[in-house]
């Protein structure tokens, strides 16, 4: 009796077990994001920070200086645009700021279209490259874009400067 | 024809500008880091001669400075300190700054040195001062920020008052920065300019400039360097303001890419 009631009990558990393992829908995650489309629009600097990034590394005080007010960065408009899924042209305002990019207008492209990381600006032989901090989607309205200065000679990085825009 | 003389113009344009002397590989380091020293004698009392020999000290100017472990005696140099010749009038020498001086990173500030020849018949000028990276923060009176920066970054001069130690620094409220400018041939770039300083903590005055912004060298040279020093007011014995001025603090640009 007791070898048959342990006959019955494996099955048993058997299904309750596979029961478990019958697929699930899977959830919605909601529509996917376009990060370049994210970045298309004119731009407004509105704040500015500099990093030394070697005291930073080393734990030092006065790693970082918000330069926002030093000079008049917010004067500073950049401008990109995005058409059929593919940055195009790109300009640069600055006003009476200090140089955010080298170059005023030319093309524009991405390291990654669907996860843009490095942008290239490129006006005739002239190029500069400006490193994405992060996408203006989701809750955060916010461009942040970042330029690093290395050491010509040692290829170490010294500096960074970080620049928020929001969106005219 | 037009298109080859631009490509010639290109490429001596390059030979033109003047390489700086000496150099250092790599061009930023710390005490404890190995360095390469890359120097031209041509134009020095040392033009022509096959065996130089190193004369090296540190702190120049400052307290706690002391000779090379590889000198030697002036008249009979330590064969220890003989450079590699690297072409005609021009030699390397590598070293490490803890083991050249015997002294620690935290005593170790700058150095200085010159080529001459073994028997000391024969010199160049002094080259100094040199910078180590500190290891450690070390705060003082006057400091740059970022502490390595390139002509187009935005350079913030710093007085913090709790290290001064001349009277005047100790007693001054200061008002203005003055920058001095140099290109690499050592002159001078337009005049001097000052700004005006702000309070930035109970005893930290601040100040910004941005190097190739306010200073245009002259046609085929490059900013290389700059001077700057705090000036302010003090009171005389009858009570009344007098200007006066820090000593001048400088710093050599740091090519970035």
């Amino acid at each position: 009796m007791k070898s048959i009631f342990k006959i019955a009990t494996i099955p048993l558990f058997a299904i309750i077990v596979l029961a478990g393992c019958k697929p699930e829908s899977i959830r919605d995650l909601g529509i996917q994001r376009d990060y370049l489309e994210s970045l298309n629009g004119t731009w407004k600097l509105t704040k500015a920070t500099q990093v030394d990034e070697d005291a930073a590394k080393k734990g030092f005080p006065f790693s970082q200086l918000d330069i926002t007010g030093l000079f008049p960065y917010t004067d500073f408009v950049f401008k990109l645009d995005v058409s059929a899924g593919a940055p195009t042209t790109f300009s640069s305002t600055p006003g009476a700021s200090p140089k955010i990019v080298k170059l005023v207008s030319g093309t524009w492209t991405v390291d990654n279209l669907q996860y843009p990381k490095n942008i290239y600006l490129k006006s005739g032989l002239a190029a500069d490259t400006v490193s994405l901090g992060g996408y203006p989607v989701g809750a955060s309205a916010t461009l942040q874009l970042k330029k690093e200065k290395k050491d010509a000679s040692t290829g170490k990085l010294l500096i960074s400067y970080s620049y928020e825009f929001t969106k005219q | 024809m037009k298109q080859l003389l631009y490509l010639l113009l290109f490429i001596f344009s390059g030979f033109a500008v003047k390489a700086q002397n000496p150099s250092f590989s790599p061009s930023s380091f710390t005490a404890e880091d190995e360095v390469t020293i890359y120097i031209d004698v041509t134009g020095t009392g040392m033009a022509g001669v096959t065996d130089a020999y190193l004369w090296i000290f540190s702190n120049p100017g400052l307290s706690g400075g002391a000779d090379g472990v590889t000198n030697g005696s002036w008249t009979n140099s330590n064969e220890a300190a003989k450079l590699t010749p690297n072409g005609p009038n021009k030699f390397t020498y590598k070293f490490t700054g803890t083991t050249m001086f015997g002294q620690t990173p935290a005593q170790l500030k700058s150095f200085g040195f010159l080529l001459k020849k073994k028997d000391g018949s024969a010199q160049t000028a002094d080259y100094k001062p040199y910078f180590f990276d500190p290891l450690i923060f070390v705060p003082s009176m006057t400091r740059v920020f970022p502490s390595k920066v390139d002509k187009d970054d935005v350079v913030s001069v710093n007085f913090d008052q709790a290290y001064a130690v001349v009277p005047n620094d100790q007693r001054m409220t200061p008002t203005t920065f003055t920058v001095t400018m140099y290109d690499d041939m050592g002159n001078t770039v337009g005049s001097a300019i000052s700004w005006p300083l702000s309070k930035t903590n109970a005893t930290i005055w601040s100040g910004s400039f941005i190097p190739d912004a306010s200073f245009t060298p002259a046609a085929g040279r490059k900013l290389m360097k700059f001077k700057y020093k705090f000036n302010g007011t003090v009171l005389d014995v009858n009570g009344l303001p007098v200007t006066v001025s820090t000593a001048d603090t400088e710093v050599t640009f740091t090519s970035m890419l």
